[in-house]
């Protein structure tokens, strides 16, 4: 098992350094039905996020008059897990991701600017390899820039995990099932505030700062990747209108 | 899902469908662009994504080895499960999409049912004891109407590329024993010359169309699934929706159902053996 995580020559099991995220693609506006909409791969994991709103508040109990409420919901295609998985709804292990992701986002979303609405965030996780809860948290920031809501700033997600002294970033199914400490975090990359924190299993205080400061310099990455996708969105969305954005 | 048409355009669009020319221009037997794309989920066995007008689904399917069904002891099986993602629509989220997806599931398990048609002896592994069971699990990401027909041709390319390890049976009688190939270059795939493609016909005004958009949807009444298989053959039919149609048109229904049918399999059989000289499996 050990050589599996972790080979001697310091490789992880599918060829990667320790400190190396997967390879990430992502496209933004791919659902027409959708207001905003995103698909990102990093790996073999794959997240379709589609978001509707700001719209009328659907439950009128519900509705807050100083700003817009979030509504979550995360799905696990049942192709896509290694063990095909029966589909269930309201799953607490689902529900449990989706209050996260709301979470979340109330505190990146500009909420004040709607009052009385509501914005829908839908997750449906096509392909999962690990890391499902990160990759649907990169998707719902590109989904909502694609929707045109407006964001205080990007929110990347990364997970991490520590392995005979070295942090392991972006973890796949495999690192994941080992049984060793299960560090996920969401980031604010321009002010480095952290808006998510999730940590399973046991973790070493001794690494504890090692692990933040890498997973934070992981979610600056993504950042940077996602970010370069929305400027090319921008462009090319911007030349259906004969118009050319400064980016 | 729902359209609000006005009078006017609901006249505009029946009138559209009975003199052969639909609001885009289409005839009553023409189908809008098709977008497939093969092997796109590989935790699968087979899967494909198909994008025909605003609905888009994906197909995967998961092979395991099962009990013999008692009733029918020398065939494998198939289980279809539809299931509409909350992605496409906030309709869809919980409980939403139940009706809608026992609607897709119970259909296109009707398409796909007849053990006569398909070539369900290929899957059964030891007779009276195992089998494969094939879970075709479809997901609509988009759901625009004409839902049923998309997984049909999604599934058919689903099915073409999927690939099962052999399995090598020893031993004889009660003690037979058989070991699941772990190479996963030791594969065989399944022979599609004999699936189904359901196409769905709809009833607009006194005549009828395949592929309608949503607001031709709107202004129909009653349609009906026609199963056909490559060879022309129809392999199951059922009515749906509310509305009344006639004997006649229905003889008719099913004779272009069968006209088109037999086109699509064509093409899709000419894309899929072309894509097949693109990878090397």
């Amino acid at each position: 098992m050990a050589t599996e995580i972790l080979s001697a020559e310091g490789l992880r099991c599918d060829g990667r350094r320790p400190q190396e995220m997967r390879k990430l693609k992502c496209e933004l506006g791919v659902s027409e039905g959708a207001d905003g909409s995103a698909i990102v791969e990093q790996g073999y994991t794959k997240v379709l996020v589609s978001v509707f709103g700001p719209h009328e508040c659907a439950n009128r109990t519900a509705r807050n008059h100083e700003r817009a409420i979030i509504s979550c919901s995360y799905n696990f295609a049942s192709f896509g897990a290694a063990v095909r998985k029966k589909k269930m709804t309201a799953d607490k292990k689902t529900t449990e991701v989706g209050v996260m992701i709301q979470n979340t986002f109330e505190a990146a979303v500009m909420l004040e600017k709607f009052p009385k609405s509501q914005i829908d965030i839908y997750v449906q996780v096509l392909q999962g390899d690990g890391g499902e809860r990160c990759v649907a948290i990169n998707a719902t920031t590109l989904a909502l820039i694609n929707a045109g809501i407006p964001l205080k700033d990007y929110v990347c997600a990364c997970a991490a995990t520590v392995f005979q002294d070295s942090v392991l970033l972006d973890i796949n199914n495999l690192e994941e099932s080992y049984r060793g400490p299960l560090f996920m975090l969401a980031v604010m990359p321009q002010t480095e505030s952290i808006v998510q924190l999730q940590l399973d299993h046991r973790l070493h205080n001794d690494h504890l700062d090692k692990v933040v400061r890498e997973t934070i310099q992981g979610c600056r990455d993504i950042k940077v990747l996602l970010d370069r996708q929305v400027k090319e969105w921008t462009v090319e969305a911007a030349a259906a209108y004969e118009i050319k954005p400064r980016v | 899902m729902a359209t609000r048409l006005s009078i006017n355009e609901i006249r505009y669009i029946i009138d559209g469908v009975e003199q052969d020319f639909r609001t885009d221009g289409r005839a009553a037997e023409d189908y809008r662009h098709v977008e497939l794309e093969s092997r796109v989920l590989p935790n699968t066995n087979g899967s494909a994504r198909c994008k025909l007008g605003k609905t888009e689904v994906l197909v995967g399917i998961k092979a395991e080895v099962v009990d013999v069904d008692v009733h029918a002891p020398h065939i494998g099986k198939l289980v279809i499960t539809a299931d509409c993602s909350a992605v496409a629509s906030p309709k869809f989220v919980g409980k939403g999409s139940e009706a809608l997806e026992n609607d897709l599931t119970n259909i296109l398990s009707f398409i796909y049912h007849s053990t006569e048609t398909l070539p369900l002896k290929e899957l059964c592994i030891l007779p009276g004891k195992s089998c494969w069971q094939l879970n075709v699990d479809v997901l609509f990401v988009q759901c625009g109407g004409n839902l049923f027909d998309v997984a049909s041709i999604a599934l058919k390319a689903a099915l073409h590329n999927t690939t099962l390890p052999k399995v090598r049976v020893s031993g004889e009688g009660i003690e037979m024993e058989m070991e699941v190939a772990d190479d996963p270059y030791h594969v065989w795939k399944l022979d599609v010359s004999n699936w189904p493609i359901c196409i769905t016909l709809y009833q607009i005004g006194c005549s009828f169309a395949v592929d309608p958009s949503e607001e031709e949807v709107a202004c129909s009444e009653g349609y009906v699934h026609v199963g056909v298989l490559p060879s022309g053959d129809v392999s199951s039919m059922e009515k749906s929706g509310a509305g009344n149609i006639d004997p006649t048109v229905l003889l008719e229904m099913v004779e272009v159902g069968v006209r088109v049918g037999e086109d699509i399999h064509n093409q899709l059989d000419k894309q899929l053996e072309a894509e097949k000289s693109l990878a090397k499996l």
